[in-house]
């Protein structure tokens, strides 16, 4: 070392040391290894490994390539080769590495023993586990024993799960947390096309120039995506972004056109465009002749409040004659006076939708999911794109976003809900047998009757029907709406939680047993996203201490209780195994998986793939191999798109002289989720380190709230004191406040209401009313 | 006389004819499915693109006029501190419009760079001022005049167990690697090798030259636009070149 390399040295030390001392929780390390100390030569990115994954966050699943040195995780790069994002991902996806490393990683199993969580060998714990699960099953009966995971369960963790408590047990006490976030997509999906999950792909954003957000704030929940919106337009001066929501977003700054709505009415406002394109003759009649079919169903569903809530539609076939007459209540007029969307803005809708030079893309997420009359709008907005023949065409697309990695890939592929199977619903005979022959277990096993959704469930665990649950990979103590009853049900003195997380959270909290997990890329899986494309990713990262991957958690437990025969795989190949046999479920030309091999190589795969090619576009003759003819919507039996009439019908709870305003929730860019993960990134938790009420100016003003002041917001199901934002990030009409349910301090959840839409059980967080005082 | 009479009828015969296609057309044409030719994927380049490589070249002149300001220099220590790892999106060092999702407002000033009074400060150019939507990537540290709730410097969390007391302190073990070192020329006085990945940050200039550039960054000659001229990529570490096998062509 030379007087030239010292003082170089020196001077890096010092701009290091001064950087570490300026932005506490990074810490650099020299380049090429963590142990070694001698800087390398400059090979760019430090030498790093570069390994391919699906980001940890969002459904839209980025391709991130991580930068791995010496067994540590170190950087992230945007993975260019992956079509979803090009090589771009949002802060949280930069930084989601850095999940991995927060101090207090859950790396010993707990079990509670007086009061107290104690660490005990993980071996005691999955033993605890498993002969709870037994004694409970021997007293109780098999419906007294539950599973609830998540859309961030890998599909070897949700496969397995539905092997274990389905063909195994023989229950159908088994959920996911994706029923918070999707469930009135998959219902709408069903009852529009018969089948699930999108036509097109995000190569829509590419080929369309009209974009429809439908109550989403694209800008914080799918800033990627929304991105490529961005682009297109720069590209594109033709292209307009039209922004329809109740609340003024990051979103809507950013539209062309920004149009507020009052809660609820978005079921009007569809209809009203329908009524508008059909007034016009702006039908595309030869679409509609050749390809569609008119339904209604019932109404006045209700919400679902009480126990035992039971719901069944009863769909009736009509003509679009009697379609037009149900419609005629939704004149833009008529609307206007609901929906306070002026008339002009309802014809100006309906004319984007029609203009035959158009290309439109309609995009959703959980301002219509997360919905009383969830399916029922899921419905609405694909009778738009029907009656003007624009769907599951290059840029003509009606898109259903989600929120977890996958939700898709997981929950509604594999079926990890009470009432489906890997293939097909547990009513249907044929859906039983397949999984019967496939699992090797007697038909019977599999029950043929669906219990209970999540909310329904978390219900069960309070009235005591359910005795033993295994939460795993998701935090309901922070999401459940209206929490304090189902917080209370689960800390019942005679109730058994099993919790597997990576952090404690306030679900680990109750738990009676916590099982470290081994997180994302600590293990081999797959992921699914919005656009049916399916992503692997190797195990890169030793999981810390005696965190275990939740797929092998179940193995272990499901072993104990006598299913070996089921679980037959070595650790080494369990993935590859569990790959080949779930991909024997979706066997046929319209859901064919992937080889493993191909998955391995590839960032990421769309299904169905068929002949070595993905399908882009479903239900198009020209790219789908299962669709015969220019358009062939095979998920119906008669082979149509089907449009239902649905009305508007007004939400359980609305704003009164003694709760005069609507409490609205979600999201923000930074966090995900409940935090459990974003909050222990130093640069996300800094950037939105608690979550606060956002009101309107002139509302605070008439309050006598300013900016950062303590405001009480009281529910008839909890009082929760906040610190206000005005005209911060965001800005709620008059009449409305919002506030985000990230954080598990001020929890939101506690006054929220646990209706839900009917059809598909998924609750409403969007909308109850609320008091506003200051506090 | 004939000859024009049926020349004129058989123009109105054509006429007609081609009315007849013509609004047969138009009608038919709203029935018609929307059709368009199958799309092609796009192969995925294995080179950097060239995208963006002469982007502010006419401020070459200017950068190479400017005098130096020894006492206002960004550094490398604080470039790095802005960043998680070395190629992470910067944080937001200075307050910001909370209301404002990025775009024209950050690209007033980060857009062409200049000196910013309010800061005292000349202000940082971005490589890829098409990407509007900046707070998708870069987040604010520090309170903003609406300020979000002041939180805990780091997040705090209830002790494993539920017990009484929040575990405080630097919840985070997070490492990373050091940022690439200076001058990595192969020989001694040869142009120095790029040591960064160019993805998103392919205009040299940006980063390179001005005043806002970090000191130890600076070019010595931003006169001279076709940087990758003289400068190669080091990333990624290509295979050592060697000739193909016979036949193998």
């Amino acid at each position: 070392m030379n007087r030239r390399d010292v003082l170089k040295s020196m001077a890096a030390g010092a701009a290091i040391g001064a950087a570490e001392a300026m932005f506490p929780g990074v810490f650099f390390v020299p380049a090429g290894g963590l142990s070694t100390a001698a800087a390398q030569t400059p090979a760019a990115d430090g030498g790093l490994a570069w390994k391919k994954t699906p980001c940890r966050f969002c459904g839209v699943g980025c391709g991130l390539l991580v930068g791995i040195s010496n067994g540590r995780a170190v950087a992230v790069k945007g993975d260019p080769a992956s079509p979803v994002n090009r090589g771009l991902c949002c802060v949280k996806g930069y930084h989601s590495v850095m999940a991995l490393y927060g101090k207090d990683r859950l790396t010993r199993a707990l079990v509670r023993k007086d009061g107290k969580l104690v660490p005990v060998p993980m071996k005691e714990a999955l033993d605890l586990v498993a002969s709870k699960m037994a004694e409970t099953i021997k007293t109780h009966g098999k419906d007294a024993v539950a599973m609830y995971g998540s859309g961030q369960w890998t599909i070897p963790d949700g496969y397995v799960a539905s092997k274990f408590m389905k063909g195994g047990i023989g229950t159908n006490n088994l959920e996911g947390n994706a029923r918070l976030c999707m469930a009135s997509a998959v219902t709408g999906f069903m009852t529009s096309f018969g089948l699930d999950e999108p036509m097109g792909c995000y190569e829509d954003i590419d080929h369309a120039d009209t974009f429809v957000l439908w109550g989403n704030n694209m800008a914080e929940m799918h800033p990627v995506l929304f991105s490529r919106l961005l682009e297109r337009r720069l590209k594109n001066p033709d292209v307009k972004i039209i922004d329809l929501a109740t609340r003024w977003t990051r979103t809507s700054m950013a539209a062309d056109r920004s149009i507020l709505f009052k809660p609820q009415t978005d079921l009007a406002i569809a209809n009203a465009i329908c009524h508008e394109i059909i007034r016009n003759d702006w039908v595309h009649t030869g679409f509609v002749r050749d390809h569609v079919s008119f339904h209604e169903g019932k109404t006045s569903i209700g919400y679902g409040l009480e126990d035992k809530f039971a719901f069944k539609d009863e769909p009736k076939t009509i003509t679009l004659e009697r379609y037009r007459e149900l419609l005629a209540d939704y004149s833009v007029e008529k609307v206007e006076a609901l929906s306070g969307v002026p008339a002009r803005e309802l014809r100006y809708l309906a004319s984007l939708y029609a203009d035959p030079r158009r290309k439109v893309m309609s995009l959703w997420c959980m301002g219509f999911n997360q919905h009383t009359r969830g399916t029922w709008i899921n419905n609405l907005v694909y009778n738009i794109h029907l009656l003007v023949g624009k769907i599951a065409t290059p840029g003509n697309s009606p898109f259903s976003l989600t929120g977890q990695p996958s939700a898709c890939g997981t929950v509604r592929e594999v079926g990890t809900l009470t009432h489906r199977l890997p293939h097909g619903d547990v009513t249907d005979e044929k859906a039983r047998k397949l999984a019967a022959e496939i699992w090797s277990v007697p038909v019977e096993r599999i029950p043929a009757k669906p219990t209970y959704h999540t909310v329904e469930m978390f219900r069960a665990v309070d009235r005591g029907d359910i005795r033993f649950l295994w939460i795993q990979v998701t935090n309901p103590m922070v999401t459940m709406p209206k929490l304090r009853r189902y917080r209370d049900g689960l800390k019942k003195d005679d109730r058994f939680i099993v919790v597997s997380d990576v952090y404690p959270t306030p679900t680990t909290d109750v738990a009676d047993v916590v099982l470290p997990a081994a997180m994302w890329i600590e293990r081999e899986g797959m992921f699914g996203n919005s656009e049916r494309r399916t992503q692997h990713f190797d195990r890169m990262l030793t999981p810390p201490g005696e965190a275990m991957s939740d797929t092998w958690q179940i193995i272990e437990v499901a072993r104990r209780m006598g299913f070996e025969k089921l679980f037959p795989w070595s650790e080494a190949t369990h993935i590859p195994e569990i790959w080949k046999e779930y991909s024997r479920f979706q066997h046929g030309p319209d859901h064919e998986m992937a080889p493993y091999e191909e998955l391995k190589k590839r960032p990421g795969v769309m299904w169905p793939f068929v002949n070595g090619k993905e399908t882009k576009w479903r239900y198009n003759g020209q790219y789908d191999p299962a669709a015969k003819g220019a358009f062939d919507f095979y998920g119906k039996p008669d082979h149509r798109a089907w449009i239902w009439f649905r009305p508007y019908e007004a939400p359980p709870e609305v704003p009164d002289a003694q709760y005069p305003f609507w409490l609205n929730t979600g999201r923000v860019l930074e966090h995900w989720h409940t935090g459990s993960m974003t909050r222990r990134v130093p640069i996300l938790h800094q950037a939105v380190p608690a979550a606060y009420v956002e009101l309107h100016p002139d509302d605070a003003r008439r309050l006598g709230i300013g900016n950062g002041q303590r405001v009480r917001l009281v529910t008839r199901r909890g009082a929760l004191v906040l610190p206000a934002q005005i005209d911060g990030r965001a800005r709620p009409p008059e009449g409305q406040v919002f506030v985000p349910f990230f954080d598990e301090g001020l929890l939101i959840n506690e006054l929220t209401l646990d209706a839900y839409c009917p059809i598909s059980g998924q609750p409403d967080y969007k909308k109850c009313a609320v008091k506003v005082e200051r506090a | 006389m004939d000859r024009s009479r049926y020349f004129l009828i058989g123009l109105g015969v054509l006429l007609m004819a081609a009315l007849v296609v013509v609004v047969g057309l138009s009608l038919t044409a709203g029935e018609r499915p929307a059709r368009v030719l199958p799309v092609q994927a796009a192969p995925t380049p294995t080179l950097p693109t060239e995208a963006g490589m002469y982007a502010r070249v006419d401020a070459a002149a200017e950068y190479a006029a400017m005098p130096k300001e020894p006492n206002r220099k960004r550094t490398r220590a604080v470039y790095y501190a802005r960043r998680a790892y070395p190629g992470a999106p910067p944080v937001i060092p200075h307050a910001i419009d909370e209301g404002d999702a990025g775009g024209r407002l950050c690209l007033a000033c980060h857009g062409d760079g200049g000196w910013a009074p309010r800061f005292e400060a000349y202000a940082p150019v971005t490589p890829h001022p098409e990407l509007i939507s900046c707070r998708q990537c870069h987040v604010p540290q520090s309170p903003s005049p609406n300020p979000l709730p002041r939180g805990e410097r780091v997040f705090t969390t209830l002790a494993p167990g539920g017990g009484e007391g929040r575990v405080r302190g630097s919840v985070s073990d997070w490492q990373t690697v050091t940022p690439p070192p200076l001058r990595g020329a192969a020989m001694p006085g040869s142009p120095p090798p790029i040591p960064h990945a160019l993805q998103m940050r392919e205009n040299c200039r940006a980063c390179h030259a001005g005043p806002a550039a970090v000191d130890e960054f600076r070019t010595s000659h931003p006169e001279r636009v076709t940087c990758r001229q003289c400068h190669a990529l080091a990333a990624p570490p290509a295979e050592a070149f060697a000739r193909p096998a016979e036949g193998g062509r």
